[in-house]
């Protein structure tokens, strides 16, 4: 069996290698995404590693609790610069410095503010000892003064600046210049992952970012011939409560646990998208393999004539896809590598410098790779071997019979039985909410609609061809009647289209919804003219609170709010809370009470959104308990009940009362109202121009903006889901091609009785239309059932509005349409191309 | 339906092939050049042809040399054993393959000169084929099978025609069928109907009855010479039975790819004896 089948690989080259593209591309994938997060985790290792090299020990506060989000940082407090004299009195100690860490954005020299797209702009304190520092300075010297800074090389070369420039920085309170004394690196690097850094002497660093007296952490190093373990000892019975002292391992250990945990949630996102361009590779093998043992059906009877077992014919057919898979998997694997090294090369190129480390290929990635990819393929051809194992031996000497008309009723009954599973575990995964359940749910409804599709094949195949049988005359009807004359064929090349668009328009509609939900939210919760935000993004979102009241003094300005956000506890679960300005609150924010009041924000009183209220079944009036990082626990009263905006958040307190319970927060917007004139807006732009750092937008560009947000998010899954569209569509081109090679006689005869090349091509182009359109319509109708059920479970996480995007939907099926014309080119070519005599010949 | 129809005559429509593009253009250049010794009465001929495959001690001669007439408004059968060139000799004249050297002529067209564009819209125009197997599209019905090359060149179709040519072949009943519905015998008339069906100056026969028991295959034949002596059409067929060649009015006998000898007013004992003696 084994020589039969080698015989059999290398006599089908052409088929088994489309279908191995898609295979390849979904291997490429995953194999790509594992090496490069492995080559990320590892760079971070090493760089904090470097970091952190002379560091034997950290004291700093203890974590109060750990923030939701990404990262899930842990929230400390900082610890009295007192315990630094501490530190440094216990023997054994070699060198013990403060560290401070917190916002600093440089401004270019064309007044832009730098940004960096994610990656913090930190602020730190330049520690002149050399042996604790992270820094490494390249030229010049440490800042000494208040007005000196030393810059990252990263930042000094993308923007021009050297030792001895002036740079303003964007800080907490008003913007500054600063002298740039010295330039310096993170170990190796020239910025920390595309971070920028701006290092102050201690003091000026505790002035500007922190609180005077305080000190985020000491960094010791232990003396030489110290005993460790003793000096560790020994610093722990100095320290006052609620600090405390680690060591640099566990610091380093902590760092890289939480960039896994990132690059956890980023390589799990784009595996997600790899299993599904897997997935519709699936039903490209399958398709592919259904067709060959349809083609076979005489070659395999025989086998079985001359004494080959059913055993060793199934056998035979599932050996096949698995050389074909281990071809297409090692393939993919090498592209993989070659892409994680292009895609790290790329991101050096975009700023974000990472201290040099070779590509990370652990033996894992060999392994998943492997096993997936001829996983998927030997899975995909179970179905069609246990066709080739019912072919009876007297196929081979009798007249080739037409495609077996499976058992319809059974196939169907299955069908549904795996769509209503698949729809039960969807709605049971939307209602928990279980993201795992919602992905098996989803995936079996793809199944299962895949297994009905079969079923309207034919009508639908009918219906879609008329238009073109009409346009393109007997091409055209002839595309149609192909396209109908295997139901299964067509019904499993859409397919894999199918589930692609099925994606696509369940994210347009999910999007067009958000969309929607956003404009209405931003409607029902801002009443100010204008919105001012940072540019930056991410945890350091915020800027520096001099811009209230300079906004505040523009003539024409009627009131202006600030809002700040951050994370506490409630009833020991972690919640965000939102702080607003209370006096001007009326006139900037729209808050729908539906119980008490909103001025009881003023009396440090906490508001809670219905939803909240009736989670929890508290009313105003009732006491709950909370804690802060800070100011440690307390028991907040519950002053009123708004109606759920996702802007406002769930829980409200004054602006006031936020600021004493937290250190050192950022205003994340300011809310201004004006008299509306347009004179006021430019003047509000006027006089916030020392700060580059900030959107001022009005409310409707403000939705424009947010809007063009979730837009900027559909585009990267729509270029993500692109790959399985592609896959499918080597599905469509694979079958094209077996069929060409199929029907070969019939095509002869068409071109001797007088059918043109031109003719053939269109013949082809009409089925391959066919077929993509099909494939669009039923993956629009069932993503668009998708979407809407996705949209109603998130009802109470703000996304009020359902929006069904049909433009967008129409535009799927057309482009559908086009791909279908594109997938359709080489096996038109190659089908116009057969030799008449040779095709007539052939027997 | 009355007999006299066919006997109006022939291309009372616009004839399609006049309007058709390529030729004329061909013709414009000189690619087409009338024969000046073609007989006026050839529907086709060949002179000079030669076909071979293959190179060195390899090389085989599947036409050496063939120069042959086929007459308009005549029935010819042609014969020879395998491997004797026939079915070379039918490809090479009908333009689905092409001579090593020497030239075929359609009419007076020069085969030889046209492009592949032009080829096929000779085939479609001015021949009708008719093959031993597959002659059907198995997804179109009998009706618009027999219409195909009609359909393919956009033309209307000739309704009288069509409904004389399928009453003749007593395939009425069976227009809405497809080809997996009918019997081999109905198939093959099919397939006659739909070679005649745009009033070809030629139709290729290629051992048409291959497959045919021997009711189907007389009817067949009755046909094909029905339709010579009632309108005149031409016919070349390929064949190996004796009897089949007997409805032809001529039979040309091929061996190793030469003309070898020629028949009038062929009878199957007549047709039988001459192949006995060629084959000795």
């Amino acid at each position: 069996m084994w020589n039969v089948t080698i015989k059999g690989l290398l006599a089908h080259k052409l088929r088994l290698a489309l279908t191995a593209l898609a295979i390849v591309l979904g291997v490429t994938f995953i194999a790509g995404t594992l090496v490069l997060t492995d080559t990320l985790h590892n760079t971070f290792n090493t760089l904090f590693g470097t970091i952190y090299q002379n560091v034997d020990f950290q004291v700093r506060g203890v974590a109060q609790f750990n923030s939701t989000g990404p990262g899930g940082a842990p929230v400390r407090n900082p610890i009295p610069e007192s315990v630094l004299a501490r530190v440094r009195a216990v023997p054994g100690v070699g060198v013990a410095e403060g560290e401070i860490q917190g916002y600093a954005q440089y401004i270019d020299k064309n007044g832009k503010a730098v940004t960096t797209g994610g990656a913090p702009t930190l602020g730190v304190s330049f520690d002149p000892n050399h042996e604790l520092s992270a820094l490494r300075l390249v030229s010049g010297h440490g800042p000494n003064t208040a007005n000196q800074v030393v810059m990252d090389v990263g930042t000094a070369q993308k923007y021009g600046f050297a030792v001895g420039d002036h740079v303003r920085i964007l800080l907490q309170g008003p913007t500054r210049t600063f002298t740039i004394t010295g330039l310096a690196r993170f170990g190796t690097a020239n910025n920390l992952a595309g971070a920028t850094l701006a290092a102050f002497n201690l003091p000026t660093a505790q002035r500007l970012m922190g609180d005077v007296g305080k000190l985020d952490a000491i960094n010791v190093a232990v003396a030489s011939g110290a005993n460790k373990d003793q000096v560790q000892h020994t610093i722990a019975g100095a320290l006052p409560q609620g600090v405390e002292v680690v060591t640099g391992q566990t610091v380093v250990n902590e760092a890289t646990s939480q960039i896994n945990s990132n690059l956890g949630i980023f390589s799990t996102a784009l595996l997600v998208f790899a299993f599904i361009a897997l997935f519709v590779g699936g039903f490209t093998i399958l398709n592919t393999f259904s067709i060959i043992v349809g083609q076979r059906t005489r070659e395999l009877a025989l086998l079985r004539i001359v004494g080959a077992s059913r055993r060793q014919v199934f056998a035979g057919v599932l050996l096949e896809a698995a050389i074909v898979g281990l071809v297409a998997s090692l393939i993919g694997l090498g592209l993989g590598v070659a892409a994680a090294v292009g895609l790290e090369k790329l991101l050096s190129g975009l700023g974000f410098t990472l201290p040099s480390g070779s590509v990370v290929f652990a033996a894992r990635t060999v392994i998943v790779a492997i096993v997936v990819g001829v996983g998927v393929t030997v899975v995909s051809a179970i179905s069609p071997a246990r066709r080739a194992v019912r072919i009876a031996p007297v196929a081979a000497v009798s007249e080739q019979q037409t495609e077996d008309e499976i058992s319809f009723r059974r196939r169907f009954t299955w069908g549904a039985v795996i769509t209503v599973a698949g729809v039960a575990a969807l709605a049971a995964g939307l209602a928990k909410p279980a993201i795992q359940l919602v992905g098996v749910g989803a995936f079996l409804i793809f199944i299962g609609v895949a297994r009905l599709a079969p079923a309207v094949a034919r009508p639908m195949s009918s219906v879609i061809g008329r238009p073109l049988a009409r346009l393109l005359g007997t091409s055209g009807k002839l595309g149609r009647e192909n396209s109908m004359r295997s139901p299964r064929r067509t019904a499993q090349t859409a397919s894999a289209l199918m589930v692609g668009l099925a994606l696509v328009s369940a994210i347009a509609v999910f999007g067009a919804s958000l969309s929607r939900s956003v404009t209405s939210t931003i409607e029902n919760a801002i009443s100010a003219n204008l919105v001012i935000t940072s540019t930056a993004k991410g945890q350091q979102a915020g800027f520096s609170n001099t811009v209230r009241p300079t906004a505040a003094a523009v003539p024409g300005v009627k009131a202006t709010s600030t809002v700040y956000q951050d994370q506490f506890l409630v009833e020991d679960s972690v919640q965000n809370l939102t702080g607003v300005s209370t006096a001007t609150l009326s006139q900037t924010v729209i808050l729908d009470m539906t119980a008490g009041s909103s001025s009881a924000l003023a009396e440090g009183q906490l508001l809670i959104d219905n939803n909240t209220a009736d989670s929890k079944h508290w009313t105003v009036g009732a006491a709950v308990p909370v804690r802060f990082a800070l100011t440690g626990p307390t028991t907040m009263r519950i002053g009123g009940i708004f109606k759920a905006n996702a802007l406002v958040g769930k829980y409200l307190v004054g602006s006031g009362f936020f600021l004493t319970h937290f250190s050192n927060e950022l205003p994340v917007a300011l809310l201004v109202a004006t008299n509306g004139s347009s004179t006021t807006e430019s003047a509000v732009k006027q006089a916030l121009i020392g700060y580059p750092n900030l959107k001022i937008q009005t409310k409707a560009e403000f939705e424009q903006s947010q809007q063009a947000q979730v837009n900027q998010l559909l585009t990267l899954i729509y270029a993500l889901l692109g790959l399985a569209v592609i896959i499918a569509l080597i599905g469509i081109v694979n079958t094209l091609v077996l069929s060409v090679f199929e029907r070969t006689h019939e095509i002869g005869l068409l071109r001797a009785v007088g059918m043109k090349r031109r003719q053939i091509r269109a013949m082809i182009r009409s089925e391959s239309v066919i077929l993509a359109v099909f494939g669009a319509v039923i993956g629009i109708i069932v993503g668009t059932g998708l979407g809407i059920a996705l949209t109603s479970a998130l009802r109470s996480q703000g996304l009020n509005e359902l929006a069904i995007p049909t433009p967008s939907l129409l535009i799927f099926l057309v482009l559908a349409a086009l791909l279908g014309l594109v997938a359709a080119s080489w096996p038109a070519r190659r089908a116009a191309k057969l030799d008449v005599l040779a095709a007539i010949a052939a027997e | 339906m009355p007999t006299t129809y066919p006997l109006e005559p022939k291309r009372t429509k616009a004839t399609p092939w006049r309007r058709n593009g390529a030729i004329s253009r061909a013709k414009k250049r000189g690619a087409v050049a009338l024969t000046k010794d073609a007989p006026a009465s050839a529907a086709a001929h060949a002179v000079d042809l030669c076909k071979t495959y293959g190179s060195g001690q390899a090389t085989v001669h599947a036409l050496d040399g063939v120069d042959v007439t086929f007459d308009r408004g005549r029935f010819t059968a042609v014969m020879g054993p395998s491997g004797s060139g026939k079915s070379t000799l039918m490809h090479c004249m009908a333009g689905l393959d092409r001579p090593t050297s020497g030239h075929t002529y359609v009419g007076d067209l020069d085969v030889g000169s046209l492009d592949d564009k032009a080829l096929t819209q000779m085939r479609r125009d001015r021949i009708g084929f008719v093959f031993q197997s597959f002659n059907l599209v198995p997804t179109l019905t009998a009706g618009e099978n027999i219409t195909l090359p009609v359909d393919l060149a956009g033309e209307k179709v000739d309704q009288g025609w069509f409904d004389y040519l399928v009453g003749q072949l007593g395939i009425a009943d069976r227009l809405a069928h497809r080809p997996s519905e009918m019997s081999g015998g109905q198939q093959q008339r099919c397939a006659c109907a739909r070679a005649l069906i745009n009033r070809p100056d030629l139709v290729f026969a290629d051992e048409p009855t291959g497959n045919l028991d021997s009711n189907s295959t007389s009817e067949l034949l009755g046909f094909l010479r029905r339709s010579v002596d009632e309108f005149g059409q031409s016919i070349v067929m390929v064949t190996h039975d004796p009897r089949g060649a007997a409805f032809a009015d001529r039979v040309v006998f091929l061996a190793d790819g030469r003309v070898v000898d020629q028949l009038d007013e062929p009878t199957a004992d007549s047709v039988l004896e001459r192949v006995r003696k060629l084959g000795t």
